[in-house]
């Protein structure tokens, strides 16, 4: 790839508010929000099952235990199997409810996961910043997965938290409202002080993070240098290094555990502020007011109702923040445009041999220079041309254009006449194939990485086509022949191995112009010669344009195109660039210089 | 390698559970006993508290709402009982979640600076056997799982005294009441540990199924030239579908059956409660309880519920870290370490003398890479080693660099054998240059040092030889300049001229290059070597090249095939007397513009 400035499209969170970022969510997966009405139904009536105990315990003390007549056990029992009922109707609604928000929560996310997959596959930043593939990984993994376990855990919880205190805070207005109403004021001056703090645990959470980040880092490096440490003695310099970035997460976070540890303990001391409160007042008001003492117990027991929920509230909110900077990273991947797009009435390329041509092409990525200027040239169908230039000339971009894997800025690339532009994506990527410099191959066997050329080609095609190239004698000599496992990556062979998968893969699909990106890496001899003659005959009575970082392949082809500084400076056969004494002269020379024997 | 059998019951999760936070609490008990004695205050302040509120019941709340007794002082002393109890639980609280946290943060670093020391030590040959991305997630994630357990584990101490203390609570009000306790807090502790243990093996399975999503994902983003280039998008998109939909089906399944357990166990403190409110009532009626005791023990009931359900989560956590832990003590039990001697480096300004006698090595006991082996180099010579691709000539660097070891033969500097030298001792003498750099996320000049103290001029003349001071100035902040991954990138030449200032800079007596400077501009490696070569630096030197040019500078040349030294000369000699040589010379003369374009 070469070093010219590339686009720098930062993925990051679309800046909206929360509220914006989950509707926009739902609307890209509408399974997200199906039946979600019903389901927070169903969660707030599944809640109604705590009440039960605190209402018990009212009913029985009050209309039994302290009841003119004495207490009567039929009664009481007749309250327990009704509540006994009620709890079991309220158990079954919850769960209904889970199961509904899980199911929902799993398939909208598949949805949301597989459109952003096929949508980052449509973007030519895939293929042009291989060292952003990483980060668009974790948009497809880690992203979705923080919004599902949200989802599953803290949302879940959230859900039914906020209900059970709603809840509790209804039943405490219908027995006495005055108390209700001092439970209520404090409930709200605390969750107001917990949601100050809890930006002050947010900070400390990003700076676990970040030193989180860094010992993952280090230990990453002193295991991937392990070599490089080794060879040059300086283990316990690596030593040293991991344990300050291990002690400096130790401290980050245990400083973040302190906080959130304080602030879950004095929900304690704040629950009991409202239990003695409600004590003291029900007590001194209520006996002038009538108030029952089955009805302070019940608040007694509705106020345990709201510690767990406010407890689990700041945590909940961090897990909250988090998921929804996922749904934020999520969104502006999907926001951005598909800069090369199918055409919507496309039209098909002639059948036949293909020829190609450049009207006054220029190229630049956005914002960035030119990286190709003014290029126009034809090449007749059945050429065979090879492009040559140095690092940065042009030349990669050039076979990018010709192929439309990237578009130009200004100017047109035709086949045929028909501008690239207009011409349908299955009828171009089945017709001009593009060969890249490094043959890649899936972790599958060799049969279905050459089947990757040309869909459904049955086992004889396969067969022939190893045989067209003359590399059946190679294929016999694999373990299990066409269904040798590749390894990831193709790690099970060679480089110039995985080239040679490739060329035929690209045979298979049977081209009728072909672009091809010249290895780079060494290759050994014997194999060398295999892929010369593979390439020959992939070339062979097609169209073709090779961009050459070999001499020998600029010396066999029919014309040379020289680029240098983005443009198209000379072209000609191998002779006469020769003769010319220009750009391709001095590349042929100092080629020259670096591989006959120097002077000493 | 002996992988231990998973767990076949939650009752072996536990032994083997409480054995592993044995031997972590070995390591620090002191926060270990912090956590639980505060867990204990935590268990203590919820029994005080129910105690609290059933007395106030009787001597406040039914007296003065029911009976319409006056209040008298009767109020302070209740609500300071609730807060001075509240106080109490804070603070057992607090000391139980930091006592938690120290332990489990010291910890995972414990076991992570174990498991590195641990990898320094060991052998390249079983280092290259696992890759270095799943070692990365031992040391990671696997060591972080492994010590989870510690934080909830205070917790689930101080639930069991709360579940024990509970029972004899209300055994001590009442025997039929707490038969009753005792049977539902058996009863959740049973459908917890059943729940847990019938999901936890289909949580791992969704972790699996999670990293293939991810696999599948990496796999087509690294191929998206290709998948382009030939249209399948489509393809690669369903897929990806087919993998995000059998996780999607796996999530639903275990969440339907986790919601199952969960109604259950969420179910069984409410319904205990209500059946101790009617059966309590019988035991008023028979004289044996009193309304406040009945309420003691009903709100103890519904503080209790909220952590006993987690006697679950406990168990769980148990057998995650248990198969965090297996995968670390895995690495941790390797003892495949590299042996060292006591010879000490020599730091004479002289090169060394090499001598390969009988080398034989092979990758694993599969084929033999290299077999009989002779090299030898005299003191401050140049010598290349040149060889068809998969010679084993990349095997003999790492030989003589005592990365690996020989499976039979010696090598020796000065008649020292390599494997004599004391630990960090050879590198003293001997530095080593891969072909594929490897710089570290630091400054130019930390990737040169590697953290040893240097005098700057050292550093500088270093990066000289090995032609990077020039671009090294260009870069932003100098020597100072962060490279790596939050940091400036430099260019494959550019990381192979550090790589080599690196090496240089430690003034070594036998300096290794394997194709150490590919990726660099031809005549700027031509001046390079050249500069290595001269009498600037007393080292001998040998390297693997590809270049005619750079091979033409060696005094000597050995020609390696198929793991064999076939000849060893001069070029001349060699051009005359070795056909493959020849052959391989002019393969890499036809072989083209490819260094220059």
């Amino acid at each position: 790839m070469s070093t010219v400035a590339e686009p720098s499209v930062e993925f990051e969170a679309l800046p909206i508010s929360t509220g914006r970022a989950l509707r926009r969510a739902f609307g890209e997966a509408p399974a997200l929000r199906k039946g979600l009405g019903v389901t927070l139904l169903l969660a707030v009536l599944g809640t109604i099952g705590q009440l039960v105990v605190p209402i018990v315990v009212q009913q029985v003390i009050d209309r039994d235990l302290l009841a003119e007549q004495g207490p009567e056990l039929r009664s009481v029992v007749g309250k327990g199997a009704l509540a006994l009922g009620l709890l079991v109707l309220t158990a079954l609604v919850t769960r209904t409810a889970i199961v509904r928000l899980n199911t929902n929560t799993a398939g909208g996310l598949k949805e949301l996961r597989v459109k952003l997959f096929g949508h980052l596959h449509r973007l030519s930043i895939m293929h042009v910043q291989a060292e952003r593939r990483g980060a668009l990984v974790s948009r497809v993994t880690n992203d979705i997965t923080t919004i599902q376990e949200f989802m599953e855990w803290g949302g879940i919880g959230m859900l039914i938290g906020i209900s059970q205190i709603s809840l509790a805070l209804m039943v405490m207005f219908v027995y006495q409202w005055q108390l209700a109403l001092l439970v209520t004021i404090a409930i709200f001056t605390y969750v107001g002080m917990l949601l100050t703090f809890q930006r002050l645990l947010q900070k400390a959470h990003d700076r676990v993070r970040e030193k989180v980040a860094d010992s993952l880092s280090v230990m990453s490096e002193t295991i991937t240098g392990l070599p490089v440490i080794r060879a040059h003695g300086v283990e316990e310099t690596a030593i040293a290094r991991v344990e300050t970035a291990l002690q400096n997460q130790v401290m980050a976070e245990h400083k973040a555990n302190r906080l959130s540890a304080l602030l879950f303990s004095s929900a304690e001391l704040f629950a009991a502020s409202i239990t003695a409160a409600v004590i003291a007042v029900g007590v001194v008001v209520g006996a002038a007011r009538g108030t029952s003492a089955g009805t302070l117990l019940a608040f007694l027991f509705l106020v345990n109702l709201m510690i767990e929920p406010i407890q689990t509230l700041v945590e909940t909110i961090d897990q909250a923040q988090r998921a929804a900077a996922g749904v934020r990273r999520v969104l502006r991947v999907l926001d951005a445009p598909i800069d090369i797009a199918d055409p919507v009435d496309g039209v098909d390329l002639p059948l036949g041999p293909l020829g190609v041509r450049l009207d006054r092409v220029t190229f630049r990525y956005p914002g960035g220079p030119d990286v190709l200027a003014n290029v126009s040239v034809e090449i007749p169908v059945g050429r065979r041309v090879a492009v040559v230039g140095q690092t940065g000339s042009g030349k990669t971009t050039f076979a990018k254009l010709l192929t439309r894997l990237l578009d130009p800025a200004e100017g047109v690339v035709s086949i045929q006449g028909i501008p690239l532009r207009n011409v349908k994506f299955s009828s171009l990527r089945t017709r001009v194939a593009f060969v890249p410099q490094e043959g890649f191959l899936f972790n599958t066997t060799i049969a279905d990485n050459v089947r990757y050329g040309r869909p459904g080609a049955g086992e004889r095609e396969l067969k022939t086509a190893f045989l067209e190239l003359g590399l059946d004698g190679w294929l016999e000599r694999l373990p299990d022949g066409l269904d040798t496992v590749v390894g990831e990556r193709g790690s099970n062979l060679s480089a110039g191995e995985r080239q040679l998968v490739a060329l035929v893969r690209s045979w298979i699909a049977a081209p009728d112009l072909l672009v091809l990106d010249e290895a780079t890496s060494a290759v050994d001899p014997a194999l060398e010669v295999s892929l010369r003659r593979a390439i020959e005959r992939l070339t062979a009575g097609r169209t073709s344009i090779t961009i050459a970082h070999r001499l020998s392949t600029a010396e066999a082809a029919e014309e040379v195109l020289v680029f240098d500084h983005g443009g198209l400076v000379e072209r000609g056969t191998h002779q006469e660039l020769l003769a010319q004494g220009g750009v391709y002269s001095r590349l042929y020379a100092d080629w020259n210089r670096a591989t006959r024997p120097a002077a000493r | 390698m002996t992988t231990r059998q998973p767990p076949a019951s939650p009752f072996e999760v536990l032994r083997r559970g409480l054995r592993l936070i044995g031997r972590f609490v070995k390591w620090r008990p002191r926060p270990f006993i912090r956590a639980v004695a505060g867990a204990a205050m935590f268990a203590s302040a919820i029994i005080l508290s129910a105690l609290v509120v059933g007395r106030i019941t009787d001597r406040l709340i039914i007296p003065v709402l029911d009976g319409g007794e006056p209040i008298q002082n009767r109020v302070w002393p209740a609500v300071a009982a609730i807060l001075g109890v509240a106080l109490w639980k804070a603070t057992g609280i607090v000391m139980r979640r930091f006592g938690a946290s120290w332990l489990q943060q010291n910890t995972q670093a414990d076991v992570r600076m174990r498991l590195i020391r641990h990898q320094l030590d060991l052998k390249l040959g079983w280092i290259s056997r696992r890759s270095t991305g799943d070692l990365l997630a031992v040391t990671d994630s696997d060591a972080s799982q492994a010590i989870w357990i510690l934080g909830p584990l205070p917790y689930g101490t101080g639930v069991s005294l709360l579940l024990v203390g509970t029972v004899v609570l209300i055994f001590a009000l009442d025997p039929w009441l707490g038969l009753l306790t005792l049977v539902s807090a058996a009863a959740i502790v049973a459908v917890e540990v059943a729940g847990s243990w019938a999901t936890f093996a289909q949580f791992e399975r969704i972790q699996e199924l999670r990293s293939e999503v991810s696999d599948v994902a990496h796999e087509s983003f690294d191929g998206a030239l290709t998948v382009k280039a030939l249209g399948r998008e489509d393809f690669e998109t369903e897929r990806f579908r087919r993998s995000a939909e059998t996780l999607r089906d796996r999530l639903v399944q275990v969440g339907k059956r986790f919601a199952f357990y969960r109604m259950i166990a969420d179910s069984i403190p409410l319904v205990a409660t209500v059946l101790l409110l009617v059966a309590g009532t019988a035991r008023i009626i028979a004289g044996a309880l009193t309304p406040g005791d009945m309420v003691s023990v009903a709100y103890l009931f519904s503080l209790s519920a909220v952590p006993v359900r987690l006697v679950g989560y406990v168990i769980w956590e148990m057998a995650s870290s248990l198969a965090g832990w297996e995968r670390v003590d895995e690495v941790l039990s390797v003892d495949e370490k590299v042996s060292y001697g006591d010879v000490r480096a020599m730091t004479s300004g002289e090169g060394a003398e090499l001598d390969g006698l009988e080398v034989a090595f092979s990758y694993g006991g599969a084929l033999p890479v290299l077999r009989g082996v002779h090299i030898d180099a005299d003191p401050g010579t140049t010598l290349a080693v040149v060889g068809p691709t998969g010679a084993g000539k990349t095997t003999l660097m790492l030989l003589l660099a005592r990365l690996w070891d020989p499976e039979s033969g010696s090598i020796t500097l000065d008649g020292r054998d390599l494997r004599t030298f004391a630990r960090s001792e050879l590198s003293d003498e001997v530095a080593y240059v891969p072909q594929h750099a490897f710089l570290f996320d630091d400054t130019v000049r930390g990737n040169i040092t590697l953290g040893v103290d240097m005098d700057d001029a050292e550093v500088e003349e270093a990066a000289r030889v090995a032609g990077a001071h020039e671009f090294i100035v260009q870069l932003p902040d100098g020597y100072e300049t962060r490279i790596g991954e939050r940091g400036t990138t430099l260019s494959g030449g550019q990381q192979q001229r550090l790589a080599l200032a690196r090496a240089l800079v430690r003034q070594p007596r036998l300096l290794l290059l394997d194709d150490a400077t590919s990726a660099v501009d031809p005549s700027i490696e031509a001046a390079i070597l050249r500069r290595l070569t001269t009498a600037e630096l007393p080292a001998t030197v040998v390297l693997v090249a590809y270049r005619r040019a750079s091979i033409m500078l060696a005094d000597q040349v050995v020609y390696v095939e198929e793991g064999r030294v076939i000849a060893q000369g001069t070029h001349e000699e060699l051009m005359e007397s070795t056909p493959g040589y020849a052959r391989l010379l002019r393969a890499y003369e036809e072989d083209s513009l490819r260094r220059t374009a």
